[in-house]
């Protein structure tokens, strides 16, 4: 039988952090991580199968046989949908988990976002609810997770909304002919704009090489590892210790209880030829690190007579409030070239809108867009009135995929306690433990700041020059994807949320969860730093638990 | 699994050079295209493959019915106006398949054989890419 101080599920953004500080903090750890560690070539450049248009494949797992999941759709119809369908709600399955292969956008969330109850009351539906710990608590653990990884940007234009003691560690990215157009827009309009942080070395930092500003970044990995995710910092410090034992391909089944009701390991199936490979491994602390999406259906499926209904579900709480993000986007024809092959191309953000905006609860960050590959842009970005086909179609490619200037951001999600993940109850995955079930939608609140945030894009893109703008309304949807978070929520009240402030499972002492299930709320940003910090905070408070 | 005729690889080709036509730049046909749709009816699209070809033998079909010949000798005019009744899904003869469907694939894996990296099987030489200036001739290639 193996012993270990912790077993961590999962070795994404949290599951990474975790394990770092935790084997730097002497414990012996075992980092079970479903997929596989994932080399630059092995993830490719296929423009067809990525983790930004997955059209047959993808290009970091999970692999799309023996992975289903059920989707239910709002009309009630349920399907199973594979890894690579849009409904999956994926996010990347290998060592890194989706920083592997992340755009790397490093926000921290605003003071508001860790208030929105208070600051803005309950729509009917919504289960919207304040944060267990302020921006306040968080923010040595923003500025520990830029260093300690390394972000580059500026935080000066957004000091009096996010106000930090340090600035980053690296310089932001440099300006594209698209940044400063959209910069004279914005301040035609009265708007604060600034540099979009990003875990990307603009220079050497860490052992890791600078940025090469190659076109592929966001949905691959980077050919200098200047992109900087769990993969390529902490996991590696991990097992330099020689703490932590990491065993990718393994598939957790279930946590184990003893006969008292305790925590005390977990059961999986190793990576084998053939007929799986049942595991179990013993420990003092199970960490579940698995996304939104994997953890929830873990907890849900490790039923015992103790817990019948999964662990830490009592209330049943586990799976609810699905998050992600609406995506506003608008898109603008420019006079001139914008396009001038210099990567990553995300450059210059507004956070005007994030906050206090009348008549919406929230709002978004809205920010220009990575270099979109061809086919990507093509079905994308094209004007809606654009025939789909012939030469007009040609003649568009050809003269306007370096004019086109594109601006996006993700809104605040309101909360629904119907957006959720289950367990299903017939489909089961290739090792016959039964899959995750998507069913409900976002809170139609957050259609109306989706709404509101496209009519600021369109506005902005006018602004900068483009005397054509196109876009489409946003539907009322489920969010998840690659920013899922919320199904396992912190908070103070057992009966309205899964963990406490630490991430430790109410009623357990050694259960915890850390990655972006413990979301209250999943801010107007991209989520990836504040599942750091937090990852930072909890794996603190863990090593402490277990000294 | 199956292999695609002469016939319709034939009629396929035409069908490329109308969604993508050639111009200063090469047509879909000339960029390979045909050879990107083809790898795909052998693995991704696999279970598309009787589907789409039944759309070309119905292509096919449809333009012996108007124009008594086949659709690749038909003038660029007649071939654009017969495959925007067909977008419409406004189709004389009797199709085994939705023509608007078999429409929408035809338009999507063509653009996707133009547009998407050589090693795909299209855009052969990466001349959509020149195109579009995507292809700044700067770090590309995977290092």
């Amino acid at each position: 039988m193996n012993q270990f101080d912790a077993i961590i599920i999962g070795s994404g953004a949290a599951g990474g952090i975790v394990a770092g500080v935790l084997a730097e903090a002497g414990k012996h750890v075992l980092l079970l991580e479903r997929g596989r560690a994932l080399s630059f070539a092995d993830v490719g450049r296929d423009d067809l199968r990525n983790q930004r248009l997955s059209l047959y494949g993808h290009n970091a797992g999970p692999e799309l046989l023996g992975n289903p999941r059920v989707f239910v759709d709002p009309h009630g119809h349920s399907q199973i949908v594979r890894p690579h369908e849009p409904d999956y709600h994926n996010n990347a399955a290998c060592v890194g988990g989706g920083t592997r292969v992340y755009g790397a956008q490093a926000w921290r969330f605003c003071p508001d976002d860790f208030r929105m109850a208070s600051k803005y009351g309950v729509p009917k539906g919504s289960s919207l609810s304040d944060w267990p710990i302020s921006y306040e608590t968080l923010e040595p653990f923003y500025e520990r997770a830029e260093w300690e990884l390394g972000v580059a940007g500026d935080g000066s234009f957004i000091q009096h909304q996010v106000p930090r003691n340090r600035n980053y560690p690296l310089p932001a990215v440099p300006p594209s002919p698209q940044t400063v157009a959209l910069k004279a827009g914005a301040k035609e309009l009265g708007w604060v704009t600034g540099p979009v942080p990003l875990l990307i070395n603009t220079k050497p930092y860490g052992g890791r090489e600078a940025c090469i500003a190659c076109k592929y970044c966001v949905g691959f990995a980077c050919p200098t590892d200047a992109k900087n995710g769990a993969h390529n910092t902490m996991i590696p410090r991990a097992v330099a210790t020689g703490n932590c034992e990491l065993v990718t391909g393994a598939i957790v089944e279930r946590i184990e209880v003893d006969e008292r009701g305790n925590v005390n390991g977990v059961s999986y199936f190793a990576d084998s030829v053939g007929q799986p490979l049942r595991q179990s491994a013993r420990c003092n602390v199970v960490i579940v690190s698995g996304g939104a999406i994997e953890s929830a259906r873990l907890l849900l499926n490790s039923q015992s007579s103790h817990h019948p209904h999964g662990l830490g579900n009592e209330q049943d709480q586990v799976g609810r409030n699905l998050q992600g993000h609406l995506y506003p986007r608008a898109y603008g024809l420019a006079s001139a070239q914008v396009f001038n092959g210099v990567g990553p191309g995300v450059t210059i953000a507004t956070t005007q809108f994030n906050h206090d905006n009348s008549g919406i609860i929230g709002g978004g960050m809205l920010a220009d867009d990575f270099i979109k590959p061809p086919i990507d842009f093509w079905y994308d970005s094209l004007p809606p009135d654009l025939p789909r086909w012939g030469l007009q179609n040609k003649r568009f490619m050809r003269d306007n995929y370096t004019r086109v200037m594109h601006v996006r951001g993700p809104v605040q999600d309101i909360p629904n306690p119907e957006g959720r993940v289950t367990i299903d109850s017939t489909v089961r995955d290739r090792w016959g433990i039964p899959v995750a079930r998507l069913s409900g939608t976002t809170h139609p609140a957050t259609v109306d700041s989706a709404e509101f945030m496209r009519e600021r894009g369109v506005e902005w893109l006018r602004a900068s020059g483009c005397e054509q703008v196109w876009s489409s309304r946003p539907d009322l949807v489920l969010s998840g994807k690659q920013h899922q978070a919320g199904t396992c929520r912190m908070g103070n009240d057992p009966k309205t949320s899964v963990t406490d402030e630490w991430g430790r499972v109410h009623n357990h002492e050694n259960l915890f969860v850390v990655d972006g299930s413990l979301h209250v709320t999943n801010g107007g940003f991209n989520p990836v730093l504040t599942i750091m910090a937090l990852a930072f905070r909890s794996a603190e408070h863990i090593a402490r638990t277990l000294s | 699994m199956g292999t695609v005729t002469e016939k319709q690889l034939k009629t396929l080709r035409a069908l490329l050079d109308c969604v993508i036509p050639p111009d200063d730049f090469p047509g879909a046909s000339e960029a390979g295209v045909a050879d990107y749709v083809m790898r795909q009816l052998e693995s991704d699209l696999a279970d598309k493959h009787d589907f789409y070809c039944s759309g070309l033998d119905a292509i096919e079909n449809e333009t012996n019915a108007r124009f008594q010949t086949s659709f690749a000798n038909l003038t660029p005019e007649q071939q654009i106006s017969t495959l925007k009744l067909i977008e419409l899904g406004d189709v004389s003869t009797s199709w085994p398949v939705s023509p608007k469907e078999f429409f929408t694939l035809l338009v999507n894996t063509t653009a996707e054989g133009y547009y998407s990296n050589p090693e795909q099987g299209g855009n052969r030489d990466a001349i959509s890419w020149v195109m579009t200036g995507f292809d700044t001739s700067r770090n590309h290639e995977p290092i």
